[in-house]
C-alpha cells in the first residue's frame, strides 16, 4: 500500500510539471496583459494533434515537432495579441472573443481527428513506453521530459523576467501600463512579443501531453480546472510559482485517485481551485511587492 | 398610460395568445414541431434571461448557469422518479434548491475581501465541475446509471408530453420574463446597476451590495433551476455528460452578448435568434458546421455591435421590423423553404444583418453603448 501510494506521489510530481506547462501561458497572459485568453487551450490541443499527425504520418520523433510547434505556436500568439490591438479589445471582450475562438477550434479539431480517442503509435513514439526504476518506484520518461521542461521554462523565465531589459519591461507594465509607456516602454510590442513567447508554452505543452496521453478533443474541458487552478495557486504571472502549483495539483489529485476511487482526482482538483480562489486569490507562492 | 404598465398589458396579451398556439396548432392540424421548437425557444428565453438577471444587471460574470440548471434537473429527476413524488411537487423544489444552491455560493464568494470579477466567474465555472464530479460519484445522485424520465407522470390538465412541454416552459420563461422586467425597473435593478458602474461608488452611496448581489444571484439560480426541472422531462434519460456539459453555459453567455446585456429583453431576442440558427443547421446536418458560425457569430458581433442587437435595431426599429416583415413576407410567399421556421430563421438572420450596417447616426440617436433605457426612463416613473 505505501509503495502504492509513493508510487502516486512520484507520478503526481512528474504531471505536476506538464500542468505547470500548460498553464504558464495563461498565467502570462493574464498576469500582465490582463486577458484571459481561452484560446490557450485550443492551442495545446492544436499542438498535441499536430504532434500526433507529424509522427503519425510522417514518423517524426515527437520532440523533434517541438521546433515546429514553437515558432507555430509563437507565431499565433503574437497575430491573436496583434488582432486584440487592432480591434481595441477591453477584458471582457477578451475573454467572448477567446471563447468564440474556443469553439470554432473545438469543432474543427472533431472535424479533423473526429471524437475517437487518438494516440501515437508506438513504433513512432520510443518514450511512451520507456521507464526506469528508482528503488520500488517506476519513473515514466515522457512524463519526466515534461517535467525537465517545465523546471528549464520556470528557470529560463525568471532569469528573463530579472536579467533582460524586456523582463524588466514586463514588469514595468504589469506595474503600470500607463506609466512605463510614459517612461519610454513600446507596451504594443511587449504585448505583442509575450503573447507569442505565452502561446509557445501552450503549443509545447501539447507536445508533452501527445507524447503519453490519448487524445480525444473534449480533453480541453478536463483541462479547465486543472489549468485554472494551477494558475490561482501559482499566482498570476508567477511561472516559478506555477510550477510549485502544479505539482500540488499533481500529487494531490494523484493521490486522491489512487486512495479514493479515480473519480475523486477531478473532483479535488475543483476542491483546490475554489479553495484557492476563496482563500489565496493571489496565489501561495506570491510574496509582498513581487509579480 | 406609463411604459410600466404598457409593458405590464403587453405581458398579459402575450400571455393569452401564447398559450392557444398548441390548441392552434392542433386545430389546423399543422406539424406538431412547430410547438417543440417554440417550447425549446422558451427554454433557451428563460435561461439566458435569468442568467442576464445575474451577470447583464450586476456585472458579475458567471459561467455558473450549467450549475443551476444541473441542480435542478437533478433535484427534479430524483424526487419524482426515485422517492415518486408528483412532477409538479418536485419542480418548484428542484427550482428551490438551485436557488439554495447559488445564495450558498454567494455568501461565501461576496464576502471575500478582495471582490473581483475573475475570481466569481472562475469560481461559478468550477462549482459546475464539482458537481458533475460529486454526481459521478455518488450512487443516490446518479452514480453514472442516470435517470429515466420517460414515462413520469404528468397531470391531466396539462394535456400530451408536447402540449404539457409548452405550457410548463412558456410559464416559466413568463415568469422569468416578468422577474427581469420587473427588477429591471425597480429599485434593486438601479441599485445593481450601479454596482455594475462602479461598485465601490455604488456602496458609498448607500447601495446595500450585498444584499443585492444575493438576490440577483439567488434569482437567476431559481430560475435557472426551475427550467432544468422541466427540461429534466425533454432530455428522458438524464445522465451527467448531457446535463454537466458545457453546451448551456456556453449558449446563455452566446445569446445575452447578442441580443445585449444591459435590457432586460436583450438576451431573449438572442436566444431566440440562436436558437432557431443552430436548430436549423442541426437539421441541415451541419452540426460541425454549426459551432463554427456560432464561435464567428460570436467574435464579429462583440467588435461590431457592442451594445447588442436589440439596443441597436431599437434605434432603428422602423427598418428592422420593415426588412424582417418583408423578407419573412417574400420567403413564405414564393415558398422558398421548406417550412415556416425556415422562413422565420431567414428572416431574423437578415434583420440580424441590419444591425451591422453602420448608418449614419443622426443626433438625436444615442451614440452606441450608451444605456437608452436608464437614460430616458426616469421621467415617466413614480418614485418607488
Amino acid at each position: 500500500m505505501d509503495d502504492v501510494l509513493n508510487q502516486a506521489i512520484v507520478s503526481g510530481i512528474l504531471i505536476g510539471g506538464l500542468y505547470a506547462i500548460m498553464s504558464v501561458g495563461i498565467s502570462l497572459t493574464w498576469g500582465v496583459l490582463k486577458i484571459i485568453n481561452l484560446a490557450h487551450f485550443s492551442f495545446i490541443l492544436l499542438g498535441a494533434y499536430v504532434t500526433y499527425q507529424l509522427s503519425t504520418s510522417w514518423g517524426w520523433d515527437p520532440l523533434l515537432t517541438l521546433i515546429v510547434i514553437i515558432p507555430g505556436g509563437f507565431l499565433a500568439g503574437v497575430i491573436m495579441q496583434m488582432f486584440f490591438e487592432l480591434a481595441k479589445v477591453d477584458e471582457f471582450q477578451s475573454l467572448i472573443i477567446s471563447f468564440g475562438i474556443f469553439i470554432i477550434f473545438q469543432s474543427l479539431t472533431r472535424t479533423i481527428w473526429s471524437a475517437d480517442f487518438r494516440r501515437i503509435a508506438t513504433e513512432s513514439n520510443r518514450y511512451e513506453s520507456m521507464s526506469f526504476f528508482i528503488g520500488d518506484i517506476a519513473i515514466q520518461v515522457a512524463p519526466l521530459v515534461a517535467f525537465l521542461a517545465a523546471v528549464a521554462a520556470a528557470i529560463g523565465m525568471t532569469l528573463l523576467l530579472s536579467r533582460t531589459y524586456f523582463g524588466k519591461a514586463v514588469r514595468a507594465i504589469v506595474d503600470d501600463p500607463e506609466i512605463a509607456r510614459a517612461f519610454g516602454i513600446d507596451v504594443r510590442r511587449v504585448a505583442v512579443l509575450l503573447s507569442g513567447l505565452a502561446m509557445a508554452f501552450s503549443t509545447a505543452a501539447g507536445v508533452f501531453i501527445a507524447m503519453f496521453q490519448s487524445l480525444s478533443p473534449n480533453m480541453t474541458f478536463g483541462w479547465l480546472g486543472i489549468v485554472f487552478s494551477v494558475v490561482i495557486l501559482g499566482g498570476l504571472g508567477n511561472t516559478v510559482g506555477a510550477l510549485g502549483a502544479g505539482v500540488i495539483v499533481g500529487v494531490a489529485s494523484g493521490v486522491a485517485s489512487t486512495e479514493w476511487g479515480p473519480l475523486t482526482g477531478p473532483l479535488v482538483t475543483f476542491l483546490i481551485l475554489i479553495a484557492a480562489l476563496l482563500f489565496r486569490p493571489q496565489g501561495l507562492f506570491t510574496r509582498r511587492g513581487s509579480t | 398610460m406609463t411604459s410600466r404598465t404598457k409593458s405590464l398589458i403587453g405581458f398579459a396579451v402575450a400571455a393569452v395568445v401564447l398559450n392557444l398556439v398548441p390548441t392552434v396548432v392542433d386545430a389546423l392540424d399543422a406539424p406538431g414541431f412547430y410547438v417543440t421548437f417554440m417550447f425549446t425557444a422558451f427554454f433557451w428565453i428563460a435561461q439566458s434571461v435569468s442568467w442576464n438577471i445575474l451577470t447583464g444587471y450586476s456585472g458579475y460574470f458567471s459561467f455558473g448557469q450549467g450549475a443551476w440548471f444541473g441542480i435542478g434537473v437533478y433535484a427534479t429527476g430524483i424526487l419524482s422518479v426515485k422517492h415518486g413524488w408528483p412532477f409538479l411537487l418536485a419542480l418548484p423544489v428542484g427550482g428551490l434548491l438551485a436557488g439554495f444552491g447559488g445564495l450558498l455560493l454567494g455568501m461565501v464568494v461576496f464576502r471575500l475581501r478582495k471582490q473581483s470579477g475573475e475570481i466569481f466567474a472562475l469560481t461559478t465555472l468550477a462549482i459546475a465541475f464539482v458537481l458533475a464530479s460529486l454526481a459521478r460519484l455518488y450512487s443516490w445522485i446518479d452514480g453514472g446509471r442516470g435517470i429515466f424520465m420517460t414515462g413520469t407522470p404528468l397531470p391531466e390538465f396539462l394535456g400530451d408530453f408536447r402540449t404539457a412541454m409548452f405550457r410548463m416552459t412558456f410559464a416559466v420563461a413568463f415568469l422569468t420574463l416578468l422577474t427581469a422586467f420587473l427588477l429591471y425597473e425597480s429599485r434593486v435593478g438601479w441599485g445593481l446597476f450601479a454596482i455594475r458602474d462602479d461598485e465601490q461608488v455604488a456602496h458609498g452611496l448607500g447601495v446595500p451590495i450585498f444584499r443585492y448581489k444575493m438576490l440577483a444571484l439567488g434569482t437567476n439560480a431559481f430560475f435557472g433551476g426551475l427550467m432544468g426541472g422541466v427540461w429534466s422531462l425533454q432530455i428522458g434519460f438524464v445522465t451527467v455528460d448531457d446535463v454537466f456539459n458545457i453546451r448551456v453555459p456556453l449558449f446563455v453567455i452566446l445569446m445575452a452578448v447578442l441580443g445585449g446585456m444591459k435590457h432586460w429583453i436583450g438576451p431573449a431576442f438572442g436566444a431566440v435568434i440562436i436558437y432557431a440558427l443552430t436548430d436549423r443547421l442541426n437539421s441541415a446536418g451541419l452540426e460541425d458546421l454549426n459551432q463554427v458560425i456560432i464561435g464567428g457569430l460570436l467574435i464579429v458581433l462583440v467588435l461590431a455591435v457592442r451594445e447588442g442587437i436589440y439596443l441597436r435595431l431599437r434605434t432603428r426599429w422602423k427598418t428592422a421590423m420593415g426588412v424582417f416583415l418583408l423578407s419573412m413576407a417574400v420567403w413564405t410567399v414564393f415558398d422558398l423553404a421548406s417550412s415556416l421556421i425556415w422562413d422565420f430563421s431567414y428572416a431574423s438572420l437578415i434583420t440580424v444583418g441590419v444591425a451591422l450596417i453602420p448608418l449614419g447616426r443622426r443626433l438625436d440617436e444615442p451614440a452606441p453603448g450608451t444605456i437608452v433605457e436608464e437614460a430616458k426612463d426616469p421621467s415617466d416613473r413614480s418614485p418607488p
